[in-house]
């Protein structure tokens, strides 16, 4: 469990870690390396060149602003989750960064490195696609803007091209009310499925992670009031995604926790 | 001779020796070894669950910059096969076929980890897979093939039935059955394995670190597969994280980088990582017990008949397979603390492609008390009783000890009610049917689960070996400190401690004037080593036999000394004197000084110097220790997750030696129950790939998994040295049981009863809603 042999570079600024994607295409970025590290230790991940961004303070701002919360790549979960400006504009985001990892491992992961990992099942990626947020990516070619719905692809697939540095997150402070809920087997760990439940009026969203590739958001024109029709509605939607026909668990799961997670959105605010 | 004085140490809360060298990170561990020029190792293991080996090209990895040596069969060609009782060995490194995803092929070794993983993925191993043979009832039959051609997949088999078994079954008025399953687990030890080996080129000799519970077998074993005389081995155990008995057999690592330091003269160490750990240390726990039970209107149960199957991997873990572990010892002990008259019982042990089966903490524990629990709950619930009744109605009384079971061990004298009773009060069971009856009227689970164990300990073999003694060695050095030596093999227990307690109260010393070493076989004493719940009872008795046997020779030549009749010499705090006359006292350092360096003034008929060895064999093959746990738990049943919420434990294990070392035991066993019961699970897929090989998907027990719990203890001495019995293993032995009829009963309201360890979130709403 050793990793393969790999060139290190440490960029002090943005434009440092920019010239290194772009003289070493395959390179990776190391941040808080609570993912990559351990990839590269399986060798399930050889990643020839690595850009440490760690020294980049440029990227490690947060701030509520123009109403958006904006969050920098290097940002680490706990200061997230423990982040007063954030608590108020966009409450149910605080709530799910205190849901990912452990303490440890809040502290030196990023959200950078999260939304790069993409891993279908945890907290904010889903967060990302829920809130309707976007992921500001800069290149070499210069900085584009993606909703996050088309960054997520897949199972650890984004649209991330080579030379590409996450430099920010941007979720518009929004009037609907959110809600959040997921499964664990042991706290801090993924979820087996979660769920985020927008209430806007009577319409909304619902967006499941851990279900399928990648998180899933689906519109909802009106929320039925009763439970029944409510759970009614919600096993419709997941019957459409697509879900292994193995995870009947999962199926039944995605309805409780959307319908925990609605509850958790009447409670907020 | 006057009788051991009052004891002070025993029984105290001595905070433990070992912990501020662990705590402040000063410990040496076996990856702390490093020594100039050593070589270290990297395993090329099998990818496959069965195939042959049509190929291995090692020359791109041999000319590797970095690579000091490529080994494969031909270089290390030892088998590890206990031939007396098996028909298979397994190669220290494979001989043509594979049986098993993780076994050992090539070994490649190299200046650094790194190089050779590096080179270990230039081999080029050609394979042709065979169909896998993974499920346990079909390789029973034979079916899909023979794991091994030569030999028949059941490797032991055994099948014995109390005299009028038959009659007593049929006539009961009520019978059920049910169907046991647990599933594989591993011991994940905090340090996993390891080993180091390098040659003495002056003496010969070849040193061993080794992380292993029992250094004397180790040397033993080695010796014997690399057949070098035991006298030019030394092992040394460091520091070891964690063995929970997965760290009390012989590896084929072990003997792999024992013969390349022998072979390239070279100092050589491998150290395991977390994957290498998941699928090669001994897994355990794969059994399944199809059970029959016969009980009449009381719920008093008649008779049990069990056909217990165990899944031992691909080979006989070296030299003991823990399937025969698991269910020979089950199948004696199945009907727990119960007066259970009849019994019945056949094993079959099967051979499969997975990885071989060894020994964990409790063995064949978890199992049993998973299914005698299991069956009392269920004749409770087909008969409508409590199962606290239920429990009283089938308890071994007082008045029958000893008591010979169904299977005919003898139990020597236990608690086994009152530990029951003060169970229910420490968790306030009264209370708890209020609260959770009132609870599932707000649609909330909660139950409890009872647990009453029985733990067989300081046994005369268990997988320490069969060395049923052990040895003390106490050298008084001169300046009147005392250095006391043991064949032990801690990996946590604070032996270091125990031991020293026993001592001082014998030696009449303080604590700080005694250093227990252990662990190496150049200092320590031939000895079984640490497993089986052994080394408290057994070691502890070798300690108060030679502690004893000093406490003599200081009392004649305290007595030849202050002119005093030996009678009337007291011991303690570092001196003797002379009872109701204190001023006539000589320190032990004098007594010292004058058995090393003024020997004209030695009692006559007393040897030079203060160094004795003493050895303890307990009388009885065996001691029980018992006790109750009980869980509380609650089951969300629209997730299915499971929170173990309050936690009871009255346990009995004798004498105590050191109340915290016994609570930690506990606590620990509890944690690593709570894991066997909702939470770890090595899976295997169709293609016999092991699939949960990190501990992201193998989930262990946090420190949020395990509530707060009580601890109440009973001594009921045993009739060996100090009245000690054993305790390491019962607090996992009665935990899962615990909580897995917890589980049972919190789901009462939908029928089902678990059946499974772990229980899974799905396992829990399939549950629930078939209702």
């Amino acid at each position: 469990m050793k990793p393969a042999a790999f060139k290190y570079f440490r960029a002090s600024t943005t434009e440092e870690a920019l010239q290194h994607l772009e003289a070493h295409p395959g390179s990776k970025v190391l941040a808080g390396g609570q993912s990559l590290v351990p990839l590269m230790n399986f060798r399930l991940s050889r990643p020839e060149v690595l850009v440490d961004i760690n020294g980049v303070d440029e990227l490690n701002r947060l701030s509520v602003e123009g109403g958006e919360v904006r969050i920098g790549a290097l940002v680490r979960h706990q200061q997230l989750a423990e982040s007063v400006d954030v608590a108020r504009a966009v409450p149910v985001l605080s709530t799910a960064a205190q849901h990912i990892g452990h303490w440890a491992i809040r502290n030196r992961g990023t959200i950078g490195g999260s939304v790069a990992h993409a891993d279908p099942a945890s907290e904010l990626p889903a967060a990302l696609v829920a809130l309707n947020g976007s992921v500001v990516l800069r290149s070499a070619a210069g900085e584009r803007r993606l909703p996050a719905d088309e960054f997520f692809q897949g199972f650890f697939n984004t649209a991330l091209q080579d030379g590409d540095l996450i430099v920010e997150l941007r979720i518009p402070v929004s009037k609907s009310r959110f809600g959040f809920s997921e499964v664990v087997r042991r706290p801090g760990d993924f979820a087996l499925v979660g769920a985020y439940i927008e209430r806007a009026g009577s319409s909304g969203a619902v967006t499941w992670f851990g279900l399928s590739g990648r998180p899933e958001r689906l519109p909802v024109d009106a929320w039925p009031q009763g439970e029944s029709d409510r759970r009614a509605l919600l096993e419709r939607l997941v019957g459409a995604l697509p879900v292994d026909e193995s995870e009947d668990y999962k199926r039944a799961m995605a309805v409780n926790v959307a319908e925990r997670a609605y509850h958790q959105a009447e409670g907020e605010k | 001779m006057a009788e051991v004085l009052r004891p002070q140490m025993m029984g105290a809360r001595v905070s433990r020796l070992e912990d501020p060298r662990l705590l402040s990170g000063q410990a040496r561990f076996l990856d702390d070894i490093q020594v100039p020029g050593m070589l270290e190792v990297a395993f090329v293991r099998s990818p496959h669950a069965a195939a042959k080996i049509l190929s291995v090209d090692v020359e791109a990895a041999r000319h590797l910059p970095g690579v000091y040596a490529v080994m494969t069969h031909q270089e290390c060609p030892v088998m590890l096969w206990n031939k007396e009782s098996y028909k298979v060995g397994q190669p220290a490194l494979a001989d043509g076929e594979v049986a098993f995803v993780g076994q050992p092929v090539v070994a490649v070794i190299a200046e650094n980890r790194y190089i050779a993983e590096d080179a270990a993925e230039l081999i080029r191993v050609e394979y042709q897979a065979i169909t896998p043979v993974l499920d346990m009832r079909d390789a029973i039959q034979e079916k899909p093939r023979r794991v091994h051609e030569h030999a028949e997949n059941v490797f032991f088999k055994k099948s014995r039935q109390t005299p009028g078994f038959d009659e007593a079954f049929a006539a009961a008025s009520h019978h059920l059955t049910a169907s046991f399953r647990t599933n594989r687990q591993t011991a994940v030890t905090m340090e996993p394995r390891g080993t180091a080996a390098m040659l003495d080129a002056a003496s010969g000799r070849l040193t061993v670190y080794a992380s292993t519970q029992s250094p004397h077998r180790m040397r033993e074993d080695i010796c014997n597969l690399l057949d070098i005389p035991e006298h030019l081995v030394r092992i040394i155990v460091p520091e070891v994280g964690g063995g929970f008995g997965m760290k009390a057999a012989c590896y084929p690592e072990d003997v792999v980088v024992a013969q390349a330091a022998l072979r390239y003269r070279k100092p050589v160490k491998w150290i395991s990582d977390r994957l290498e750990s998941l699928e090669s240390d001994v897994h355990a726990r794969d059994d399944i017990h199809d059970v029959e039970v016969a009980f009449d209107d009381d719920g008093k149960i008649i008779a049990i008949k069990d056909h217990l199957m165990a899944d031992g991997g691909a080979y006989p873990a070296y030299p003991w397979s823990g399937a025969e572990g698991e269910t020979g010892l089950a199948a004696r002990v199945l009907t727990g603390p119960y007066d259970i008259p009849y019994l019945a019982t056949d094993i079959d042990c099967t051979y499969s492609n997975k990885t071989p089966l060894g020994s964990y903490r409790g063995v064949w524990g978890p199992i049993a008390s998973f299914i005698q629990e299991g069956l009392v709950d269920r004749v409770a619930r087909h008969l409508n009783l409590d199962p606290a009744d239920v429990r009283r109605r089938n308890m071994i009384r007082k008045e029958q000890f000893p008591y010979r079971n169904a299977a005919r061990m003898i139990y020597d004298e236990g608690s086994y009610l009152e530990s029951m009773e003060e169970a229910l009060k420490l968790i306030g069971y009264e209370d708890f049917r209020k609260r959770q009856a009132v609870l599932r009227q707000q649609g909330r689970y909660v139950g409890v689960g009872i647990s009453v164990f029985v733990e067989p300990t300081a046994m005369a073999s268990s997988e320490a070996g069969e060395v049923g003694y052990e040895s003390c060695t106490i050298r008084i050095e001169p300046s009147g400190r005392v250095t006391a030596a043991f064949g032990l093999g801690p990996s946590g227990q604070g032996h270091e401690t125990t031991m020293a307690q026993l001592l001082a109260d014998q030696l009449g010393v303080p604590l700080a004037d005694i250093v227990v070493l252990h662990g190496d076989t150049d200092s320590a004493p031939y000895g079984g080593g640490t497993g089986g719940s052994r080394s408290g009872p057994i070691g502890g008795g070798a300690a108060l036999v030679a502690g004893r046997q000093m406490r003599e020779r200081l009392i004649k030549y305290a007595a030849h000394l202050l002119e005093a009749g030996e009678d009337d010499i007291e011991l303690g705090d570092g001196k003797a004197w002379v009872a109701g006359v204190p001023d006539r006292s000589l320190t032990i350092r004098t007594i010292a000084q004058t058995a090393y360096m003024d020997v004209s003034k030695i009692p006559e008929g007393l040897p030079i110097g203060l160094e004795i060895t003493g050895r303890y064999l307990p009388k009885r093959p065996v001691t029980f220790s018992n006790g109750t746990h009980i869980a509380e738990v609650e089951v969300d049943v629209h997730t299915g997750v499971v929170k173990v919420t309050r936690y009871a434990v009255a346990n009995d294990c004798g004498r105590v030696i050191n109340p915290t070392i016994v609570e930690g035991q506990i606590h620990g066993g509890v944690a690593q129950g709570i894991g066997a019961a909702v939470l770890e699970a090595l899976r295997y897929d169709e293609d016999g790939q092991l699939v949960t090989t990190s501990l992201l998907d193998y989930l262990l027990p946090e420190s949020t998994d395990v509530p707060r719990i009580d601890v109440h203890h009973i001594e009921t001495p045993s009739e060996g040295e100090g009245g000690i019995k054993g305790m390491a293993e019962g607090s996992l032995i009665a935990a899962p049981a615990a909580v897995a009829c917890a589980i049972s009963d919190a789901l009462a309201p939908f029928g089902g009863m678990v059946d499974t360890l772990p229980v899974t979130p799905d396992m829990v709403l399939k549950m629930v809603q078939d209702r």
